[in-house]
């Protein structure tokens, strides 16, 4: 089995692509342009071999921030891939479920508690909040939203 | 789906006398045969990501070690690991034997519990009784650790909360003798059973490359031929110091899930044994006194029973986290149904479902009812409000 770190080759595959690059031991977190992010989704889920281990949505002061947690199994090492989405009101990105199948729910769920829209998801509803006793009319969680 | 003139539908859940929780599936049948299943969650309120914002990080340690009451050691564990992630923290050594010596014990007591259950969801009760019987013993080790024969209150950002002296340490070893004796006793057993063979072998196929384009993690997708383990992929705490083996196997069956999970069940005595060992002869502090964590952001993990428990963090240099992302392995794996249950008899599908493991409490964290939204309904107040009405009708005033 190959564990090698395969970090450095992936930031030359993609050099020109990627900002913002934070680089810790077995962590590489890195900010790339959402016209991008399916392109790096499959090379890092295809070509790779990694595995989605879940996205995480977070507000920022300026912007919603999509961050995607890929696992490199052999190596113990996370690529993670954020899109940061500035308009705050209607946040909408691609998403990479058409790329991996994975990512499916958690887009959903993100959709439901976030209000991020995702392009060409194949099922955009929401995932937990489907059988919620209150009427909603906003995402749970977008109520932090200067 | 659009139904055809053969096909029914068969909504199972979100109640139901047979569910230990709240979960709805709704099967589409054509004759006997499930060709579609559709899941549904979202059936319980918890909030756990929400609650955690509020919180200082020794306070979510103790929310997270409530999101489920079988992996209440994983959650907390991969929740000071992203912590300790942030500002690269180690550990004392006595403290990573201790962290993984309660973590086994976890994924002993929980792979008998699911095979207890397996065993009684296909009628066959003496399993079940088998199971949960010498399941017991660790739920008294625990309650020598700690105190508790369930949340633990054990990890802590630098280390662990409590020792364990030379005696307990004894203590611990004869009941682990116990254990594992009764734990081989039963691997020997089931592999051979006619009853669970001819019940198990070749029912609800979660194939290589369905695990792997789904994402499973855990059992789930060793069963199916997947090597990936956290304990020696990235292996923290005491599992780059202990020998075991990652148990692989490959037809991707109910009956594979079981196997591996019995054989887990025998590796995992193997490392409690050597921790206990190792708990004699290395002696030292249990905690690293972390005064505070800066901004940063951190990733932790551990391989739960059910596969890989994942916490992300967001520190801002203060005490909590800014943002607590909880992924627990049911979340991935539940949706592998719609791979595993296709095609097989609907008298297979409720074992095939029970496979995985599920664990919803988990899987539906997120969601909370009351919070920002003044126009939230207050469960509490309509419960007092229901309690009051029929006071009222009983006694007329």
């Amino acid at each position: 089995m190959d564990r090698t770190d395969r970090t450095d080759d992936f930031l030359k595959k993609f050099e020109g692509k990627l900002t913002n690059v934070i680089r810790k031991p077995k962590r590489l977190y890195f900010v790339v342009d959402d016209k991008d992010i399916r392109e790096v989704a499959q090379y890092i889920f295809r070509d790779m071999a990694c595995r989605l281990s879940t996205a995480t949505a977070t507000e920022v002061y300026d912007a919603i921030e999509v961050l995607y947690q890929f696992s490199h199994d052999p190596s113990g090492c996370y690529f993670c891939p954020r899109v940061r989405i500035k308009d705050k009101k209607n946040p909408t990105m691609n998403s990479i479920t058409p790329v991996v199948k994975g990512a499916n729910w958690i887009e959903r769920e993100m959709f439901d508690f976030w209000g991020v829209t995702f392009k060409d998801h194949p099922r955009p509803e929401p995932l937990l909040s489907r059988n919620h006793p209150n009427k909603l009319d906003k995402p749970l969680r977008f109520g932090r939203v200067s | 789906m659009k139904l055809s003139e053969n096909m029914n539908q068969v909504p199972v859940g979100p109640f139901h006398p047979l569910l230990e929780e709240a979960e709805y599936f709704n099967l589409t049948v054509e004759g006997e045969t499930v060709v579609d299943i559709d899941l549904d969650i979202g059936w319980m309120h918890r909030g756990h990501e929400f609650i955690s914002e509020q919180k200082t990080f020794t306070q979510s340690i103790f929310l997270v070690e409530r999101i489920c009451g079988i992996c209440s050691t994983s959650h907390p564990l991969a929740c000071v690991h992203a912590i300790e992630d942030v500002d690269n923290i180690e550990i004392p050594e006595r403290a990573a034997y201790i962290r993984t010596l309660v973590g086994e014990l976890e994924r002993i007591h929980s792979h008998l519990l699911w095979l207890g259950l397996a065993g009684h969801f296909i009628g066959y009760d003496t399993l079940w009784m088998w199971a949960w019987k010498y399941r017991e013993p660790v739920l008294q080790m625990f309650e020598i650790i700690s105190g508790n024969r369930n949340h633990y209150g054990v990890m802590r950002v630098g280390g662990v909360s409590r020792d364990i002296d030379l005696d307990r340490v004894k203590e611990l070893h004869k009941i682990l003798d116990t254990v594992d004796a009764k734990i081989k006793m039963i691997a020997a057993a089931a592999p051979d059973d006619p009853v669970l063979k001819s019940r198990l072998v070749g029912v609800g196929v979660l194939t290589n490359q369905d695990a792997i384009d789904m994402c499973a993690v855990g059992p789930t997708s060793r069963a199916s031929g997947v090597p990936w383990d956290v304990r020696k992929d990235e292996p923290t705490d005491a599992y780059g110091l202990v020998d075991f083996d990652v148990i692989v196997l490959q037809n991707g069956d109910v009956w594979d899930k079981l196997v591996v999970r019995l054989l887990e069940t025998l590796e995992s005595t193997k490392i409690c044994r050597q921790c206990l060992d190792k708990l004699k002869t290395v002696k030292g502090p249990i905690l690293n006194n972390v005064k505070e964590i800066s901004a940063g952001e951190g990733i932790g993990r551990y391989e739960a029973p059910r596969g890989e428990v994942f916490h992300y963090v967001r520190t801002d240099g203060s005490n909590r986290a800014i943002r607590h992302k909880i992924r627990a392995p049911s979340y991935v794996n539940i949706p592998t149904y719609s791979a595993s249950c296709k095609g097989i008899p609907i008298a297979d599908a409720l074992i095939t479902l029970a496979a995985v493991d599920p664990c919803y409490c988990c899987t539906e964290r997120a969601l909370r009812v009351k919070g920002e939204d003044p126009d939230a309904i207050d469960f509490v107040k309509l419960s007092r409000e229901k309690t009051e009405r029929i006071r009222r009708e009983i006694h007329g005033h």
